[in-house]
């Protein structure tokens, strides 16, 4: 079995510790998570016969992912980044993130996740997909459980290949 | 150039009288080139021939190396000063990671020495006692044969390593770990261990100085950092100097296998280090 960490990050209130929530069935108290800026969950995973043990750091919600400590996002094998559809300030300087993360991990696979599509309408959805077209954005709702195993699993695959 | 001696005039149109000639005005130097020529075919041969050209050579070569052994502090000194100096400044991570655990060795023989000292003094002190408990301490002592200062030691709660974690410095992942009673996934744990030192580490902005130890009531987490990964070792009980000093050295004998061995996680495998850590440590995690 390999191990990989993974870090998600997003501004505060997007949906990350749902969309692990959902995910994960190995969990911490989610009080680490305000006590300490990070919480540690871990989920093993099949991907293409191999098992993949997923450690993935819940980082708590900054406005600006600057002033996330860099120590817990270093070495980490993959990222996931959420924002809230519904809340245009959390995608807002999304390439300026992006652009961020990369300079400091430059190798690693990130998967950009446009969290809470529930509250959306099927045409509200289609213009986001259309818009975030180019970044492969995965579209997931924490609460109905939509498309939160599949980023998951997209990044567990592009962390193995 | 020809001087092989008289041709006829047939082979190079010259006349005999004019070889005569040359032969007469020539032959000192004729005479001398040859002589020459013998004296660069031998220099040829010992130049090209190993043995004798090592008879001329080697006593020259020897004569510099004995000048360079005596004057190598001289003459290299302040180049391998810098050197030093330079690599000091610029990898110390590196040179940490070598000279840790020879230092180490070397100040743990040091402190244990002056802990012997100390523990004598105490021993003399305990003798002069005359309360009860000094009494009972005394007999105790004396029907098992061992000194009194560890006879007052005993009757605290020993120390038991509980768990040992390898876990890789920046990322968090778990190299291998050991544990009595494996409660909580150690992955987790190794990840959270690691959070809490990066935050402690963001916290207080102290340079290069690291978290080396958490207590919590009877247990205490302690840390050993080296430049590519840490050790987390949880004890239970009472942490006395005696445990202390066998845990250091457990610790530096462990980080220089490692170092000798240049180990990394793809040449082993979690499985690989959790091994070496139950041959290191498994003895004290059985309290045995």
């Amino acid at each position: 079995m390999v191990s990989k960490k993974v870090i998600l990050l997003g501004h505060f209130g997007v949906g990350k510790t749902s969309l692990i929530r959902y995910f994960v069935y190995q969990r911490f108290s989610e009080e680490y998570l305000t006590t300490l800026g990070v919480k540690i969950d871990k989920k093993v995973v099949q991907v293409n016969g191999q098992e993949v043990a997923m450690l993935i750091w819940d980082i708590a919600g900054e406005e600006n992912q600057q002033k996330v400590p860099a120590s817990y996002k270093l070495g980490a094998h993959g990222a996931i980044y959420v924002f809230d559809v519904t809340r245009p300030s959390s995608y807002a300087n999304l390439a300026d993130e992006i652009s961020h993360l990369q300079k400091l991990l430059p190798t690693i696979p990130i998967v950009l996740a446009g969290n809470k599509t529930d509250l959306l309408s099927q045409d509200a959805l289609a213009e986001f997909d259309n818009r975030f077209k180019d970044r492969q954005a995965i579209f997931t709702s924490a609460k109905t459980g939509a498309n939160v195993e599949e980023m998951f699993y997209s990044l567990a695959r592009q962390m193995l290949s | 150039m020809n001087n092989t001696g008289p041709k006829s005039k047939a082979s190079d149109g010259k006349s005999p009288s004019l070889e005569q000639l040359q032969a007469l005005l020539l032959a000192e130097e004729r005479h001398k080139l040859a002589i020459l020529r013998e004296e660069v075919k031998r220099l040829d041969q010992e130049l090209h021939t190993k043995e004798k050209l090592a008879v001329r050579v080697d006593p020259i070569v020897e004569d510099h190396l004995q000048r360079l052994h005596q004057n190598f502090p001289k003459l290299f000194g302040p180049v391998i000063t810098d050197t030093i100096r330079y690599q000091i400044k610029n990898a110390q991570n590196e040179m940490v990671d070598a000279l840790y655990p020879i230092i180490g060795k070397l100040i743990r023989k040091y402190i244990a020495r002056e802990i012997e000292m100390l523990s004598e003094r105490v021993d003399r002190q305990l003798e002069k006692a005359f309360s009860w408990e000094g009494w009972k301490r005394r007999i105790k002592a004396w029907f098992t044969g061992s000194k009194t200062s560890d006879v007052v030691m005993q009757g605290l709660a020993e120390p038991v390593i509980e768990e040992i974690f390898l876990i890789e410095q920046e990322s968090g992942m778990l190299y291998g770990s050991y544990s009595r009673t494996k409660s909580i996934d150690q992955d987790m744990i190794a990840g959270m261990l690691t959070a809490i030192k990066s935050f402690v580490a963001d916290a207080f902005k102290k340079g290069e100085q690291d978290l080396e130890s958490i207590e919590y009531e009877s247990y205490h987490i302690i840390f050993r950092n080296f430049k590519t990964y840490y050790l987390a070792v949880v004890v239970s009980g009472v942490i006395t100097a005696a445990f202390k000093d066998q845990l250091e050295a457990t610790i530096l004998n462990f980080a220089d296998k490692l170092r000798k061995n240049a180990m990394q996680k793809e040449q082993g495998g979690e499985d690989v280090f959790s091994t070496q850590l139950e041959q290191f440590f498994g003895q004290a995690v059985d309290g045995k």
